[in-house]
């Protein structure tokens, strides 16, 4: 693959796994494969990831009984978490529209 | 052996000399993400490849673990523990950093020992320059008093200087290693 375009989905996975965090707590298997389908990430790279995040505090985990086997790890998105989300958010709708209109040809100028 | 077990194994091995703790819970990890590919449908072999080569993940975590204990801690543990993590991960494409970084990680030790030489050669010289005249040595007591002086004060600067030097390098490694290796791997690790 492209090594830019690995930079690309390197930048935003965090911000991607803070948005379906947002929606509703998932574990790690939900997660990693919802990701993987959408972006194309390997999914391994999602636990690296989730670990980095907890220990920034930027999700919590709690444990859930499953019918089949142990139990799940969840994941919850913690207040600066959802704090990050937001800012993270505006910043990568601010810059994919600016980078846009230059592509289109269409950039402000200033 | 199946592809689950093999998976494991080789990320366990890949994790060696992490604390038990931590090892135990990214085993868990993964192994729930076996568990949860079959309940899903999967086969295991399926599910091995999309997770990726667990040599390459266990590099991931094992430096991560180092960047993060640099900053919590910046010992010389530490710091260490970044330079082998970032180094081990980043084996392919630091055939450019490597010799630099040898390169200048050797210069400043030995302007380290040249640093801590001048300041122990002037410190034991400084009694001996308040009670006895240097051997072939012209100027007086002060003037030999002061040159140990000097020598102990400029060593201890160098020294000094170095260790600073040391704490930024570690400190632009530490980035280097988050901004390029962080969750790189889009499959097959390249």
């Amino acid at each position: 693959m492209d090594p830019n375009l690995v930079q690309f989905k390197k930048g935003v996975l965090e911000l991607c796994v803070l948005a379906l965090l947002s929606r509703s707590d998932s574990y790690g298997y939900d997660i990693a494969s919802r990701l993987s389908d959408a972006i194309d990430m390997g999914e391994g790279t999602i636990y690296p990831l989730m670990r980095r995040m907890q220990k920034d505090e930027l999700v919590s985990t709690y444990l859930v009984e499953s019918s089949s086997g142990p139990p799940r790890k969840y994941y919850r998105l913690t207040d600066s978490g959802r704090r990050s989300l937001d800012v993270q958010k505006s910043a990568w709708n601010d810059f994919t529209h600016s980078v846009a209109a230059i592509l289109d040809g269409q950039e402000k100028t200033r | 052996m199946n592809d689950r077990q093999l998976f494991l194994r080789r990320l366990a091995a890949g994790l060696k000399g992490m604390p038990k703790s931590s090892i135990a819970d990214i085993m868990a990890d993964y192994d729930a993400h076996f568990e949860a590919g079959n309940a899903a449908g999967r086969s295991e072999a399926d599910v091995a490849t999309a997770l990726g080569d667990p040599g390459r993940l266990a590099r991931e975590l094992r430096a991560e673990v180092g960047l993060r204990r640099w900053e919590d801690e910046r010992s010389m543990a530490a710091a260490l523990g970044v330079m082998v993590g970032v180094l081990g991960l980043a084996a392919l494409d630091l055939f450019i950093v490597l010799p630099l970084l040898v390169g200048v990680v050797a210069a400043l030790f030995s302007f380290f020992i040249v640093g801590v030489g001048m300041c122990l050669g002037g410190g034991v010289a400084l009694p001996f320059a308040l009670i006895a005249h240097f051997p072939g040595f012209a100027g007086d007591h002060l003037q030999a008093a002061l040159l140990s002086l000097g020598f102990l004060s400029g060593g201890a600067s160098v020294a000094a200087f170095c260790a600073l030097f040391t704490i930024g390098l570690i400190n632009l490694l530490a980035r280097y290693g988050r901004t390029h290796y962080r969750l790189i791997t889009a499959r097959p690790s390249i």
